[in-house]
């Protein structure tokens, strides 16, 4: 999956949106962390996964998202619910 | 396909007098023709389960679970989704006389370890016999009854596969639990409110009969959360207690769309609905992705707020917003509670809306007085409270002073309720029971308040507890947490809320740093800030202060209160800390911990 050009376009898409969410400026890779490198609120992981869900007319569940730390862990778990649809 | 469920019963009157236990409220609304309706992330319906349903599925769950070998009096754990599975468990435990444990579900983007964790704390202090989750989160709870004494743990495909039961079911008493709700203590100490079913009906039949007077024609809508107790006890229990239809949103739902709430009143006629301040804010900060007017609020009459402090300002703001939707501001129905009592203390009065008592800052800070004033600013500024009401018949509500005497109309003090809504204690935690519940009944909430004319206000609380998004947080679960940071010791954060000027609430967390070097403090308040959100999931401010400025009592624990002064007098701000704050030795503080 990671490598494939269908990885890299999602990895793209994803980062325009969490653009809003990236204050400090860091590089959107798949290691960033979203609590220790965005810093971002709860609040605003919401609105940005809610953009995500909408985007790609998918829903993820809560129990996935539990298991996201990192942007790279999101864009599987956004491959994975991609798949299903 | 199939349809809602029907507001109004046919061949069933309504009765909402006279039940004893929760299996009696559910024989009769099996009766007729309402109950649950089911709602997807988007507000459409998606499937609903009939009070007769649900019975018949109960009692055959519950022949099977007897079958099994659970015995009357064990416990249940079982993490609260809001699906039929989880009210055929919770309902199948009250035929089976088994004691439902509704556990919380993963909110937090990476909060997995600490979920498992306090999976595992619940059903420890529970002492759970058997745990059932969905398929999407079995993995979690096996993991996390792992080394417990939880013979049975599994989805509920596999307990229905269970054979059934070839004996009677138990006979269910007044004096029996009917369930234990984990909304008190730490996540590292859970203290397990056990309600009976006598405290279960006084308190849901005050609600249906005293707070909402509810009647035919009435329907619920929620989207609270079923392992707490306002969704629990206020949108699970009390709508069986009045055979009132119900339309539940998940919360993970509400959280990505708060509007479904607003779509789902709107389109299926809900009259009730709660929630605490910040669900009418989020409504309120989302609506922008709405027409104001897309909805039809007209039927909603009880709007209710509670879990949290009322804050007036923001409901002014939701019903100015959504009054093309119809929305009326007089819908808004002020109410105080806790789990300690099973749910509700007191409601304002219906079809008022909120009604405010602006007191001077000055006063109410200072002396402890609650004096009306009208300035908006300088010497003799006010905060406005909201008035909750008077306490629901059969119950008695006190304002006391530190030594226990109480005090009169607007003196503020501690909050102490007494009547048959009130615990009989936390399951199996002899020592926390007596810190809060005397030997005559009155129940210590933690909570301050005065009253004018036997109504209530709450002005905030006694103890450290940091109320964020309607959620109780523990102070000590964040600083736990930031204590388990590389170069962090034990008793070096304090955790405390602040108020902004508006009221609203937020984080605070001080730090005690050693690090000088501007990368490694900033890399610390990283970390902090990181930590809190996965613990607790909430952001917070990180002030990095001086090592032993943090203050103490005299018996040597961490002063919270003192250490949120000195925050808010910015003796932080510098690297200069207050010296004069060095009370206690240190070693002092490490020994007794920071609880």
């Amino acid at each position: 999956m990671v490598g494939t050009a269908a990885h890299d376009e999602l990895m793209g898409e994803l980062a325009g949106m969490l653009d809003k969410l990236n204050k400090s400026g860091v590089k959107i890779t798949r290691a960033t962390d979203f609590n220790a490198d965005l810093n971002v609120d709860s609040v605003a992981v919401m609105d940005f996964v809610l953009e995500v869900e909408d985007t790609y007319d998918i829903s993820i569940p809560i129990n996935l998202l539990s298991e996201v730390t990192t942007v790279g862990d999101f864009a599987d778990v956004v491959a994975r619910a991609r798949a299903d649809n | 396909m199939q349809k809602t469920l029907p507001t109004v019963n046919s061949g069933l009157p309504f009765r909402s007098e006279g039940f004893r236990t929760v299996v009696e409220a559910l024989d009769y609304a099996a009766g007729g023709k309402t109950g649950f309706n089911f709602f997807d992330g988007r507000g459409d319906f998606s499937e609903s389960l009939s009070y007769a349903d649900l019975r018949e599925r109960a009692v055959d769950l519950a022949g099977r679970l007897c079958g099994a070998g659970l015995k009357k009096g064990d416990r249940l754990a079982v993490i609260a989704e809001t699906t039929p599975d989880f009210l055929t468990f919770f309902y199948g435990c009250q035929y089976a006389g088994l004691i439902p444990v509704p556990l919380p579900f993963p909110m937090h983007l990476g909060g997995k370890d600490a979920y498992i964790g306090q999976l595992k704390r619940m059903m420890q202090s529970a002492r759970a016999a058997a745990a059932v989750a969905s398929e999407d989160l079995i993995g979690y709870l096996r993991e996390a009854a792992e080394g417990l004494q939880t013979p049975m743990v599994g989805t509920p495909d596999e307990f229905y596969r269970l054979p059934a039961g070839k004996n009677g079911l138990p006979k269910i008493t007044e004096d029996d639990i009917c369930y234990i709700q984990y909304s008190s203590g730490s996540t590292r100490f859970p203290h397990g409110v056990a309600a009976s079913h006598r405290s279960v009906a006084a308190n849901v039949q005050g609600i249906v009969n005293h707070g909402v007077k509810a009647g035919p024609g009435d329907r619920c809508m929620s989207w609270l959360p079923l392992y707490h107790d306002m969704g629990l006890v206020g949108c699970c229990l009390t709508p069986v207690f009045g055979q009132l239809s119900v339309d539940y949103v998940a919360t993970p739902d509400f959280a990505r769309r708060p509007l479904t709430w607003l779509k789902v009143l709107s389109e299926n006629g809900g009259t009730i609905s709660f929630s605490p301040t910040f669900g009418y804010d989020i409504c309120f900060r989302r609506a922008g992705r709405a027409r104001a007017d897309d909805y039809d609020l007209s039927k909603w009459r009880v709007a209710g707020i509670g879990g949290e402090m009322v804050r007036a300002d923001i409901l002014e703001r939701f019903s100015e917003t959504f009054a093309p939707s119809k929305f009326d501001r007089r819908a808004f129905v002020a109410s105080y509670g806790l789990a300690e009592s099973t749910l509700a203390v007191s409601f304002a009065p219906l079809n008022t809306g909120i009604e405010v008592d602006a007191i001077v800052k000055r006063d109410y800070s200072l002396t402890g007085q609650a004096k009306p004033g009208n300035d908006d600013d300088g010497e003799n500024a006010v905060r406005p409270f909201a008035f909750c009401g008077g306490p629901m018949p059969g119950h008695k509500l006190a304002i006391r002073d530190d030594h226990g005497n109480d005090l009169p109309d607007r003196l503020i003090g501690r909050v102490y309720i007494w009547g048959p809504s009130v615990m009989n204690g936390y399951f199996g935690d002899p020592a926390a029971t007596k810190n809060v519940l005397s030997k005559t009944g009155w129940l210590d909430t933690g909570d301050m308040g005065y009253t004018v004319a036997g109504k209530l206000v709450i002005t905030g609380r006694g103890k450290d507890l940091i109320i964020c998004n309607g959620r109780n947080i523990w102070p000590q679960d964040i600083e736990w947490a930031v204590e388990g940071l590389g170069g962090i010791k034990r008793g070096d954060a304090a955790a405390f809320s602040v108020e902004d000027k508006d009221g609203a609430e937020g984080v605070v967390v001080v730090v005690q740093c050693r690090a000088t070097e501007t990368e490694a403090r900033s890399q610390l308040m990283r970390e902090v800030r990181a930590a809190a959100r996965l613990v607790a999931g909430v952001d917070c401010t990180v002030v990095l202060a001086q090592p032993r400025s943090l203050p103490m009592t005299s018996s040597g624990k961490l002063s919270r209160t003192a250490a949120r002064e000195n925050y808010l007098a910015g003796r932080y701000d510098a690297p200069e800390a207050d010296m004069g704050l060095r009370h206690a030795a240190y070693s002092t503080l490490t020994a007794a911990g920071g609880d």
